[in-house]
Formats: C-alpha cells, structure tokens, sequence
C-alpha cells in the first residue's frame, strides 16, 4: 500500500518540479517523479515498507522518495532550462576547447579527485552507515533501513508527516493571501506581520516530531535552535554595533579594534577553557570574587539556562572579532558622500544607518550569516566540550555534540551518521533558506 | 561518461594500493625460533596481521619497538611508566619501550579502534576494566582477535628474557575479575577500588570519631556537620557521577548487574538497571543531594572537580577511588587536616557482600613476531615486578598487584606508617567470592555507564523520578546490550 503510494507521491512531486503546461511536460514529470522514487526505494531495497504500514519508518520512506522524485524533476528541470538560457540568450555561454573535449576535464581533475574522495566518497559512505548497526571491529554488520532514524522521531507517523507539512501550508497560505490582498486592508497588514514568523512556526512544527521520551532527540533540538540561534543574532548585532563605535575617530582607536578582534585568534576549545576558569563554581576567579564580596556565585553547571548562557557567551566571544572585522570593512565601503547628502537633507542617525549604511552591509551580513551558521553549528564543539560536556543532562548538547558523542564515543557508528545526515539536512535546509530569502534583497553593487 | 572516466582511474588507483597492501602481509616471513619450539599456541597464529615494525627482527643492531599506549597523562603516573621503561631498555638494549600518554581510558580506547581499523595498532594497550568484553571480541580486518592471551602467549614459561613471570602471583581481586574460561587475557596493572576519605578535622569537631561505615550513618554525620557554626562551603560528601560507583553499590548489595552469573558463565544478554537494589541506592543518593549534604559538580565522571572540592575543606567527605589515597592523604596534610581512609558506605538495610575492583590492565596485540612478543611480555612482567608494584601502590595508591609485592611493602611497614593505603586491599579482601562482588562482563560497557550516568544527572539535576528515570535507562541499555550482541555474539 505504502509503496503505492509513495510512487504515486512521487509522480505528483515530479510533476510539480518538472512543469505542467504541456502533456509531455506532465508525461515526464510523472517519469522523472517515478524514476527517482524508484531509485532511491530499490537502493534501500524497498525496506521501510516490510514491517506494519503505519510505521513511522514507511512514513520516512514516503518521504524520501517524494525527496528524490523532486531532485530528479527540478534537477532535470534545471538542465533544460539552462541550455534553453544558453541558446535563447544572444552572449556566448558556451564554447569548446580546441584542444579536444577531454581537456577541460583534465584541467578540473585536480579539483574532482579531491571532491571525490574527501567529499563525495565520505558523504556517501555516511548515508550507507545510517541505515546500519555497526562499530569498529565487528565480526558482522546489521541492517538498519531506517530506524536509526526513526528512532529520533515520536512513534505516531501521523503527527511526523503531518505537522511540517500543516505549517508549510500555514506559511504559504499566509503568503497567498497577502500577495492577494489589498495593499492597505486589514488582511494585509495581518499577513504582513505574520509572514516574518513562517520559519519560527516552522521550527516550532519540528519541535513536536522529535522523540520525546528520556535520550530522545527533542532536547537536542532545542538546544541547538536555541544555542546556534543566539550564538548568530547576538554575535552579528554586537558586531555591527561595536563595529559602528569602532569606526568612530577616537584617539587610540586602532588599539581598541586590535584589542576587539583578538579573540578571533583562539581557537573554540580555549575560549571553553578559559570562559571555564571564569566561571567554574569550585575554583573559578568570578566564584573567588564573589566570594570576597560575600554572594554566593551560582554554579552554571547545574543550571540549565545559565549553562546555555555560558556557551553563548563563550561562543558570542569567539565570533565577535571575526563579525567586528568583516563589519569594519564593508563599513569603509559606504559610500560618504551619500551619507552626508542625507545628513544635509535632514535624515538622522538611525535613518542614515536603515537606510544607507544597512544595505550597504548586506552583502557582507549574508556572509557573515552563512559562517556564522556554520561555526554555531559545528564548530561550538570544542567550546562545549571544554566547558560543559553537554551538562547539566544534556542542555548543552547540540547535535553536533550529540552525533560525536554517540558516533565516536560511544562507537555506535550507524547512529552517529544517521544523526550526522540530520544535521546535514538541517544546514542544507537553513542555507536555502537564506539565499531565498536573500534573493533580489541584497545587491552586490553591479546590476 | 566523463565523470565516470575519472572515478575509474580513481578506483584504479585504490585497487592498486590495495593489492600492494595484500601482497606484503602474506610474504611475511615469522622468524623461526628454535628456542621458542615449545609454544603449542603461537603455531596457528603465524603469518596473518603482518606488522609494519618486524623489520628490526632481521637488523640485530636497530632495537626492537614495543609501543605502549596507556591513559595516564598526570606527572606521576606517567613519569613512572616512563621511568620503568627506561630501566627496561637500559637492561635490554635490543629492546625499546615507547610509551604514549592519552588523556583517559575513553581515548585510549576510541584511538585503540581507530587503529585497529587502520591495522596498526601498537604492542600493549592499556585498557579500562568495562572494555574487558569489548577487547576480548575485537577482530580485525581479516577475522582474527586483536588480542592475544597473556597466559597463552607466556605459556608456562616461569622467566622471559631473564625477567620473572609474576602473573601467577596477582592479587586474587584483580585475577577474579580477569580471569576469562580460567585464562588471563591481559596482565593486570593498576588496580582499586572505592573508598572514602573523610576530613578527619571537620568530623572531630561535629563529634564524629570514626567515619561513617553505613548510608545511615553517613546521614546522621552529615546532619551533625550541618549544625556546626561553620560548615564546609559546599556540603557535606561529595563522589563523582561515574558508574563504578553505581556498580559497587550493586556488589555491596550482592546484587549482578547482568544475568549469566554477571555475564561471567556465558556471555551477558539482559541487564538490569533497576533492580531494587539499584534503585534503592539511587534514592538514597538523590535524597542526599535533595537534603543538600551530597555536592553535585554538574559534570558526569568529574574526578577533578570532586578531589578539589575536598582538598579545599569545601566538603567534609569523598567517596573516591584508592588509585588517589597517597595523592589525597598528602593534599590533606599540606593544607592542614587530616584525611583518614575507610570502606565505601553501603546500605545498612541489606547484608554487606563486597566491593569490586577498577582500573586497568595492560592488553598486548595479536600476530605479533616472535621477538617483539617476548619483548613485550618481558616489558608487563618487569613492569609489575614485586619491587614496581610496591613502588607503583606507593605513588599513587592503587592496590600492590601481586601478592610478593604486597610482602615486600609489609616486610618495610608502610602500612603502619601509611594506614589509609592498607584499606584498599582489606576491602577487596572482604568481599565475598560472589559474581556480584566480581563485577561484570558486559559488552558495550562503556556506553551503559555513560546511560547510568546521564539518567543519574538527570536525576539530580532536574529531579526526574527514580523509578522511572532508571526504567528509561534500563530501556536504553539494554538496547545497547542487544545491538552489541547483534554485532559480536
């Protein structure tokens, strides 16, 4: 039943991706939908579907050849409208090499054999080892499919397809109504307002998938929504405003710009040190402090929220030079002259700053965005490890802390990649995101 | 198509390294040794995991490696493994010991797989007591065990390169809980067991003279010590969230962990986390920290944290491991109180059956030349010689692992001098001979403690419920128990 409908899913997804307007359009679609259902179900071996249909692994199943069913019809979709792009358009796009069609290959094998083999190659052996039970020296390998997934998901297939897929309709709902209303009226202002939380109720639907049961991925979720999140927003508005007061003219100001990027050089696992010797309740200098003054210094370790304060601000601290110098420099690229054209027209501060210099930045704030995402993500490791080890109870521990712990501590390497393409998955998802968002906002200055 | 071309060359290439991979390790040649003609077990063993370091067999004046990795990075601990294996090479020239510190059990062990894998793992490993399961099944690429049986590879023999086998002489604790199918797999080294250090000046004052023997008594002292007019900072006892301790409470009790006599018959498929008496030291545990007397550093398997706390007055008792008795004992001196050693509290309600062993044990590689095994046997049996291993107690405060050296401390009276390094060994001499008081063999030990630990935390922390918390925990490990089977049983 399942595997019926999971091709007739995946045919309605290829139609989607692929384009409508014509039959053949249509035909292929139902093709490529089908065919990429198919290659991904027979790759698994049709497993999800064996045990009982309402499973939440047949429902993951579903799910991943819809997943594919749309990779291959906008994938090929995207090909075609490509070489139409190149033979419409009147510039040269294309060309060959007089040499023979082997030698841009040649050029590039460099590049493709280190893609291949630290890329592609790891990336690939890391979605075969999730759908495994394994370890180091194992004598034999046990089959998964895909519970090493499912496994992190509540039991009730309904609400794990179903809820994203409500907020999704929510958001895009929100969204047609306002482009259909009119500029002014009340469902247009509502809409308006509304349209900015689409991927905070989004998050919030994802919540309520994750398993919740002690050792569930719940927490894990949430620690890292909440950690990585604030790590970005604070690390980016304090760079930007500490940015903006260093490019002030004040008499030493290069000493305190050094001084403000310094952190930028220590590596996550010192700043977990020394946030660590700062405030470590037994022997830490802040505890000695308050010592002598006679207050009792809470001891973050044994508290929830302060220990997650304690890895933002860690963290905060670390990124804060590596922001402050990017902001710096785009803030030299302002242009003067239109600031003081403003100034003269009577435009203050705050307006000056929304509406010159803040789009100025944008191009260097979607970076910063992008790295930023990248090191809350991954790179808060060292920082956590050294300074909380995932406490009190697993707080602090974000996934990419959860899928060490259980991948290489614990040597369950199945489930440490399963975890691992989750949060693959999750980044992917979170970069789209931004360059949708992005598209058409942020101007680099050319068109 | 084009793609294609370049991953084919790509693969070409993989296959070629494989080839010559393959083709070295079977043209291995395995020295013949006359002298060593006698060793039934070494036959079947010849040929296969050849070792990259065999070469220095053939040169005579290059000296043979013996790689040791062990999980000691701390001045003392390391300073006497490096001190001893400078004796060793200095007294068997064609000999050299290196040894490489790591910064604990869990990474020696992580790094030993990672090498395992890669097949190249070094002579002797120094491996955690809840790794013992997981080291005896440990295959590698071609099949074969990692690791191969100290008594079989000694076989007999009563002195190897002229050093005395002292393998037959360990302490009866340690030989209880590796001996495996009446054979040590490893040799044992570091060795202890729980005790607890009281600050005898702050019990003193809150009217308290010996200290306490029983949770009962533990309680009543804490309670004293919590109406004095300046109590230690903190609380009143502290022990690190590790799940030894959780296990030794399950010895006390008399009380196994896993069925199959601890997994000591057969091997362990069922685990029980939540046993009675499990549960019953969880509460008492939990109702301490709840009554504000037991300190919890909020970091699981914080050893360092703990110490310190006691070695600044800021608790009056630790639960700890004898490995640090002379370490504690000297801290205590040098800021001024004095630390007295005793038995680790067990629940007066139940009839004492006996506390375990921890620690470690030296493990050597399988496929091994001739020459290099004896190397590093010689290497184990010198390095726990009577005269080391009293040294070894002496420094830190781990149990002396043989019986000799044992005769050899009590021959000098350190015990007399040194009381609080005597309690160790009379714990372990008062268990029972129970498996229960053995301790188990499980396999994928190391994350079932790390199960008992997060569930505790929890616990502590965010006041779960014991019972059910334990229940989940149970759940938890059992699953890792049966996935482990899966994998090796």
């Amino acid at each position: 039943m399942l595997v019926a409908a999971s091709f007739l899913i995946a045919a309605a997804v290829g139609v989607l991706s692929f384009g409508h307007s014509t039959k053949r359009e249509v035909a292929s679609g139902v093709v490529l939908g089908a065919l990429g259902a198919a290659t991904i179900l027979a790759a698994l071996g049709f497993c999800p579907f064996v045990s009982d249909a309402e499973s939440t692994e047949g429902v993951l199943g579903v799910a991943l050849a819809a997943t594919f069913a749309w990779m291959f019809g906008a994938g090929t979709k995207a090909v075609f409208s490509q070489k139409a792009a190149d033979l419409g358009s009147g510039d040269i796009r294309t060309g060959a090499f007089k040499l023979g069609w082997w030698w841009p290959w040649l050029l590039l094998s460099p590049t493709l054999v280190i893609l291949v083999f630290f890329l592609y190659l790891p990336a690939y052996r890391t979605f075969t080892l999730s759908t495994k039970l394994t370890r180091l020296g194992t004598p034999r390998v046990g089959e998964r499919c895909l519970s090493n997934f499912s496994e992190l998901l509540v039991t009730n297939p309904a609400v794990v397809i179903m809820l994203p897929l409500t907020a999704v309709a929510f958001i895009w709902g929100v969204g047609m109504w306002h482009r259909r209303s009119e500029p002014g009226s009340w469902g247009h202002n509502l809409t308006r307002t509304i349209r900015p939380f689409g991927i905070l109720i989004f998050l919030y639907s994802l919540y309520f998938i994750f398993e919740n049961e002690n050792g569930g991925y719940r927490l894990i979720y949430l620690n890292t929504v909440v950690i990585s999140s604030s790590i970005v927003i604070v690390s980016m508005v304090a760079g930007l405003a500490l940015a903006y007061l260093t490019f002030q003219n004040v008499r030493g100001i290069t000493v305190y710009r050094t001084l403000l990027i310094w952190p930028y050089a220590i590596s996550p696992p010192v700043a977990g040190i020394l946030f660590f010797m700062m405030f470590n309740a037994t022997g830490g200098i802040f505890a000695a402090l308050a010592n002598d003054f006679g207050f009792d210094f809470p001891n973050y370790a044994t508290n929830s929220t302060l220990a997650r304060l304690t890895i933002i601000l860690a963290s905060v601290w670390k990124l804060l030079g590596y922001n402050l110098l990017f902001f710096l420099a785009g803030l030299q690229t302002v242009p003067r002259d239109q600031i003081e054209a403003a100034a003269l027209d009577g435009a203050n501060a705050i307006q000056r700053f929304r509406s010159i210099v803040m789009p100025a930045l944008g191009p260097i704030a979607f970076f910063l965005l992008i790295t930023n995402l990248t090191f809350s993500f991954f790179d808060v490791y060292g920082t956590i490890d050294f300074l909380t080890k995932g406490a009190p109870a697993g707080a602090t521990s974000v996934a990419i802390y959860e899928l060490i712990r259980v991948g290489v501590d614990n040597g369950d390497l199945g489930r440490g990649a399963a975890q691992s393409v989750v949060l693959f998955l999750a980044v992917i998802g979170l970069t789209a995101w931004q360059f949708k968002q992005s598209e058409g906002r942020i101007s680099y200055g050319s068109a | 198509m084009k793609k294609l071309l370049a991953l084919f060359v790509a693969l070409t290439l993989i296959a070629a390294a494989c080839g010559n991979d393959d083709s070295d390790s079977s043209s291995e040649p395995e020295g013949g040794d006359a002298a060593d003609a006698g060793d039934a077990g070494d036959g079947g063993d010849g040929g296969d995991g050849g070792d990259a370091g065999d070469g220095g067999e053939a040169a005579g004046d290059e000296p043979i490696q013996i790689e040791m990795w062990i999980a000691f990075n701390d001045d003392a601990r390391l300073n006497f493994t490096l001190d001893r294996a400078a004796e060793f090479n200095a007294a068997h020239p064609e000999y050299e010991v290196v040894v490489t510190p790591f910064d604990s059990y869990n990474t020696v062990f992580e790094q030993t797989a990672l090498a395992m894998d890669a097949g190249n793992p070094p002579e002797i490993i120094h491996f955690f007591e809840a790794a013992t399961q997981d080291a005896l099944d440990a295959i590698d690429a071609n099949g074969d065990p990692i690791f191969k049986s100290v008594t079989e590879a000694i076989a007999g023999r009563t002195e190897i390169l002229g050093e005395p086998v002292v393998l037959d002489d360990v302490a009866s604790a340690a030989a209880k809980y590796y001996t495996i199918d009446g054979q040590l797999y490893s040799m044992p080294w570091n060795t202890s067991s729980t005790t607890m250090f009281s600050n005898m000046d702050i019990l003193n004052e809150a009217g308290i003279t010996t200290p306490p023997a029983t949770w009962a008594e533990v309680e009543a002292a804490c309670e004293a010590i919590a109406g004095l007019p300046n109590p230690p900072s903190e609380g009143c006892i502290t022990w690190p969230n590790h799940g030894w301790f959780f296990e030794q409470s399950l010895g006390q009790a008399g009380v196994d962990l896993a069925n199959n006599g601890n997994g000591r018959d057969a091997r362990a498929t069922e685990i029980s986390l939540n046993s009675d008496a499990a549960l019953e030291y969880v509460q008492w545990w939990s109702d301490l920290e709840d009554a504000g007397s037991y300190v919890y550093t909020g970091t699981q398997r914080d050893w360092g944290g703990t110490a310190a706390a006691f070695n600044s007055q800021n608790v009056a008792m630790l639960v700890y491991s004898s490995s640090d008795t002379t370490v504690l004992t000297e801290a205590g001196t040098e800021n001024g109180f004095e630390v007295v050693s005793s038995f680790m509290p067990y629940n007066q309600d139940r009839e004492y059956v006996g506390n375990l062993i921890g620690g470690a044990t030296l493990w050597m590689t399988n496929g091994l030349s001739t020459a290099e095994e004896d190397g590093a046997l010689a290497f184990m049996n010198f390095f726990s010689n009577p005269e080391n291993a009293a040294l070894w107690h002496q420094v830190t405060g781990y149990i002396p692992i043989t019986n000799s050296a044992r005769a050899v401390l009590e021959a000098e009276g350190w015990y007399d001098e040194n009381p609080n390094s005597a309690v160790a060994s009379d714990q372990l001499d008062a268990a029972a001979d129970t498996p229960a008081s053995t301790g188990a063999l499980i396999g994928n030990f190391v994350a079932i403690r790390d199960v008992v630990t997060a569930a505790i935390e929890d616990i502590l922390v965010n006041d779960a419920d014991v019972t059910e918390r334990m229940a989940s925990a149970q759940d938890e490990a059992q699953q890792l128990l049966d996935d482990y089977n899966e994998l090796f049983g």
